[in-house]
């Protein structure tokens, strides 16, 4: 496995159990323990005022709310990979999580097109979380 | 404020003091009036940076009254006017500067290398965003491809804004862009693409450059005469929600509309009475979406608003007539020359693209990707 040279997260405490799901390949986001709603990114308070949340696992499925296709890259390691497509993704349990379109021409993507979570070991320590198109 | 371009070759500091001396002498006070500051001081060592009130008297010698710092991004020194001004009102201060300055060997925005200033700018998000390869860019072009999507603007309507734009560059000769000569749609539908559904010419420029705005009480402008003092009638901010993930939509902006209807509210003037208008436009879908949230279309009309060409000069309401960040500077804290640009209009002092009879003018300015905003009414006195 080649260095990783594209940009980390910044994982502190509060995002510990996002980015450890992701590494089980198995994506958990907070869910509230009063109002039972999902949310994303990781936050330590959920809208409706409660602080008390549990990590719980996704099904992985949900539709491009909006996208672009990225031509001009911000460092030479992404622009290896241009054109790429970043989609803003509404998953099925409400949130929208942003992450790349793999698996397809930058062209067949569309807004409200499904898709499911795929998962990359890019690095010994780090696993990422992408798109790809469902079914 | 300077030429518009590349200031690499020149000390940041010097090209600091050349702003605000000229705005103070063209309000007829000098640098010994000057008793508030917004924003930075001038580059220098050590702790000078994170206290600008102090190091800015080094020079001046007059203790400062007021000193205050927003951050509302590139509009933090436009929207910054709205504290000097209540400062003023409540007698902190008498003469405020804000000056915004990219000049020098500067890393990353306020320098001269593209490259550099594309990758820092590219890390402004979280890293739910960067880490995907995301650029300021493509913040902006999400926003534009859902707008497409629910509400069915089309590119040649964001192109037009460009074109509009660049108009108003090639009649004024401190922008950067003016000298490149007009463009058409088919010119910036044309251009490379950066992020899809945005190309090149939908996109701001990245340049260095400077300027400064004094405010202080109309009465008190010593070069009355010289020229109308342009007043502050209304202000307002929105701060909406800043992870794209939880913004309720994306095909526009809360913090919009809550800040123009307190700068409207507070001005006691309706959106019809505008005569021009500066909005924040680091891309073309800025202008589209700021000139809805801001009120002067419905949501979702703005494609066919801009699309007669109502946002240039002779328009309906002329947008950005200087080019805008677009076409003549997207320096520093670049909200600000959208300020200066309103002024000059209000005094009627343009020229060859000066809106006639302009008597009031609104401001809309962003920060982040559009998550914080500003709204000001102003008038000619």
């Amino acid at each position: 496995m080649a260095d990783y040279e594209k940009l980390r997260p910044e994982i502190t405490p509060l995002h510990e159990p996002f980015w450890d799901s992701v590494k089980r390949h198995q994506v958990e986001l907070q869910r509230c323990d009063s109002c039972g709603a999902f949310r994303f990114i990781p936050t330590e308070l959920c809208r409706c005022g409660s602080a008390a949340s549990t990590w719980t696992p996704i099904a992985g499925t949900g539709e491009v709310y909006t996208y672009t296709v990225v031509h001009r890259a911000p460092t030479p390691a992404y622009q290896a990979e241009a054109p790429y497509v970043i989609a803003h993704v509404t998953v099925d349990e409400g949130p929208r999580m942003i992450s790349v379109v793999v698996g397809c021409d930058p062209t067949d993507v569309h807004i409200g097109m499904p898709v499911t979570l795929v998962y990359e070991d890019v690095a010994p320590d780090l696993t990422l979380y992408k798109f790809t198109p469902a079914g | 404020m300077t030429k518009q371009g590349d200031l690499s070759d020149r000390l940041q500091a010097d090209v600091y003091w050349e702003v605000v001396k000229e705005a103070l002498d063209d309000a007829g006070l000098s640098l010994s009036d000057v008793d508030g500051l917004i924003g930075s001081a001038p580059e220098g060592l050590g702790i000078r940076a994170s206290l600008p009130g102090g190091a800015f008297t080094d020079f001046t010698g007059n203790p400062l009254r007021f000193h205050a710092t927003t951050n509302i991004g590139a509009s933090a020194q436009s929207a910054g006017m709205g504290l000097a001004a209540m400062a003023i009102a409540h007698g902190l201060a008498s003469v405020v500067v804000i000056p915004t300055v990219a000049a020098g060997q500067a890393p990353g925005y306020a320098g001269a290398d593209r490259n550099d200033a594309v990758a820092r700018m590219a890390q402004l998000g979280s890293p739910y965003e960067y880490l995907w390869g995301t650029t300021r860019v493509a913040d902006y072009a999400v926003v534009a491809r859902r707008h497409m999507h629910e509400y069915g603007t089309t590119e040649e309507q964001l192109a037009e804004i460009a074109v509009a734009q660049r108009l108003g560059a090639t009649l004024n000769p401190l922008s950067v862009n003016g000298r490149r000569g007009e463009i058409t749609i088919e010119d910036v539908m044309t251009s490379r693409p950066i992020a899809e559904p945005l190309k090149l010419l939908d996109c701001c420029l990245v340049n260095q450059g400077a300027g400064c705005v004094v405010m202080t009480r109309a009465s008190d402008v010593r070069a009355q005469g010289k020229h109308v003092p342009v007043v502050m009638l209304g202000w307002g901010e929105g701060h909406g929600y800043l992870d794209p993930c939880k913004a309720p939509s994306l095909a526009g902006f809360e913090g919009g509309r809550v800040a123009a209807d307190a700068a409207f509210g507070m001005a006691g003037v309706t959106r019809d009475d505008i005569d021009v208008a500066g909005i924040s436009d680091h891309f073309t879908i800025n202008v589209l979406v700021e000139l809805e949230d801001a009120g002067f279309c419905a949501k979702g009309e703005g494609g066919a608003f801009v699309e007669n060409q109502a946002t240039r000069i002779g328009g309906r309401l002329p947008v950005n007539t200087d080019g805008g960040f677009l076409s003549n500077s997207h320096a520093g804290s670049c909200g600000l020359f959208t300020t200066i640009e309103l002024v000059r209009q209000l005094r009627h002092d343009a020229g060859p693209r000066q809106v006639e009879g302009a008597q009031l003018g609104y401001a809309h300015g962003v920060g982040g990707v559009s998550q914080v905003q500003y709204g000001a009414v102003y008038g000619r006195a």
